[in-house]
């Protein structure tokens, strides 16, 4: 054997590995869904999707809930999707993290307010969805060691971790005052980073595909496919 | 020959030179005091406005109050937070929504120049406690802050010392430079004072009381 078909069959090992790592660097997502009444919605409603900042240990990302609003908006069948922060803005002071309603009977003192009734009926606010949940990581594992001489520099090693994302969308009916129902996602995903002269990023979509889980779930959930 | 070498003990001295000072501005911004300046924009509140004439002052302790953040193993100040000219931009906003006419005093003594005034409003700021994720091990920038919102009647009788607190945070994950962390943490516990404030003034008893001795309510 030669020192070509040695390289060959090194690079092919390697091809091998990575490709290995690409497939196991994927997703399980598994998305639940509760229904407690009927729902539909026409082209001229809208919909807000907001995030809980009530808990002190996390709070729902904005970048999360601006994901699932775009996912929501999408395609034919999208819905139109007033921006959380447009929201905010418009009814402050009444969705701030200490003044915004809980639980559905809340909703019902907020409703009671004439000034805050108008606006949401200005809105044609059709459903109040409230977005709550993290992406944790876990299991950070491995090293990478980096050096750079008079040479050049590279990378060495190897990492992988864990992430886990749980969320949960609760929709509100704004006709009825209560609960429409609700929708949970729950995905993890295991990335790896190994390094040869350079970092290989192998990571785990996991955030993202809650957020196209979610999203395509709860267009489907508003209206009324599913 | 003679002129390579001078020009390689040129080059060397400047290379001296050149490192003494690199490593002098290297000491100086490892010691040095980041200034972080609170900007942000604020809603007027959604609430009915009191048919009343307001008074409104922001002594300097208020309208410039800067807090300064010490780093506990070396002592030396770490960070100054001015949020005085972004508090003053908050009140400004919310008191027009929340009274139907708004005065700016310079002081008390003003007051009397104005026969229509029914209440005089100063704020205070009584204490302000920042955690950052480096130090609570928390994910999250971190704004207390503990007012005295301070209502007198125009003949200086008080109606009543509304003491508040405001918190706001904001992930670490988002915003990523301690700047930019405590930025949107002072704006979220503005935004929690100017929420507590609009809703929960008439619920104060010693307000709602004045309020209804008044016919206001």
């Amino acid at each position: 054997m030669n020192n070509n078909d040695f390289s060959v069959k090194t690079a092919l090992q390697i091809c091998q590995v990575f490709f290995l790592m690409i497939l196991t660097a994927c997703t399980t997502t598994e998305i639940d869904q509760f229904r407690q009444s009927d729902t539909e919605i026409s082209a001229d409603e809208s919909i807000v999707i907001l995030g809980r900042r009530q808990g002190t240990s996390h709070e729902t990302e904005l970048d999360f809930v601006e994901c699932v609003g775009d996912v929501v908006a999408s395609g034919n069948d999208g819905i139109n999707v007033i921006p959380e922060e447009t929201f905010l803005d418009e009814m402050f002071p009444f969705f701030e993290p200490r003044t915004a309603p809980m639980r559905t009977d809340h909703l019902e003192q907020l409703m009671a307010q004439d000034i805050a009734a108008e606006k949401l009926e200005d809105f044609g606010v059709e459903y109040i969805v409230w977005l709550d949940g993290l992406t944790q990581r876990s299991g950070e594992t491995g090293s990478i060691s980096c050096a750079v001489g008079p040479g050049g520099g590279g990378c060495f090693g190897f990492g992988t971790w864990t992430d886990d994302s749980n969320f949960e969308a609760e929709i509100w009916d704004m006709d009825t005052l209560t609960s429409a129902g609700a929708i949970s996602a729950d995905a993890n995903g295991q990335s790896y980073l190994p390094a040869i002269f350079l970092p290989i990023p192998l990571l785990a979509r996991v955030e993202s595909n809650v957020c196209s889980g979610m999203g395509e779930q709860l267009k489907s959930f508003l209206n009324g496919s599913v | 020959m003679i002129g390579s070498t001078h020009n390689l003990k040129h080059m060397f001295s400047r290379f001296r030179i050149s490192t003494l000072l690199f490593l002098c501005c290297a000491l100086v911004s490892c010691s040095s005091v980041s200034t972080i300046n609170i900007e942000g924009s604020y809603p007027s509140p959604l609430v009915s406005q009191l048919p009343l004439t307001l008074g409104v002052i922001y002594d300097n302790a208020f309208s410039d109050y800067s807090f300064t953040e010490v780093d506990e193993y070396s002592g030396e100040d770490q960070y100054i937070i001015n949020s005085g000219a972004s508090q003053v931009e908050l009140f400004s906003t919310i008191l027009p929504a929340v009274f139907n006419q708004v005065i700016y005093l310079s002081s008390a003594d003003e007051a009397s120049e104005y026969p229509n005034l029914d209440i005089i409003f100063t704020p205070a700021i009584e204490e302000f406690q920042i955690g950052l994720p480096q130090k609570t091990r928390l994910d999250v920038y971190e704004i207390w802050v503990k007012y005295n919102m301070r209502l007198t009647a125009p003949n200086g009788s008080s109606i009543a010392d509304w003491v508040m607190t405001a918190y706001g945070k904001a992930p670490q994950s988002t915003f990523g430079s301690v700047d930019a962390g405590v930025n949107e943490a002072a704006i979220e516990a503005f935004r929690d004072l100017a929420a507590t404030f609009s809703l929960g003034l008439t619920s104060i008893p010693e307000v709602n009381n004045w309020l209804q001795v008044n016919n206001v309510l």
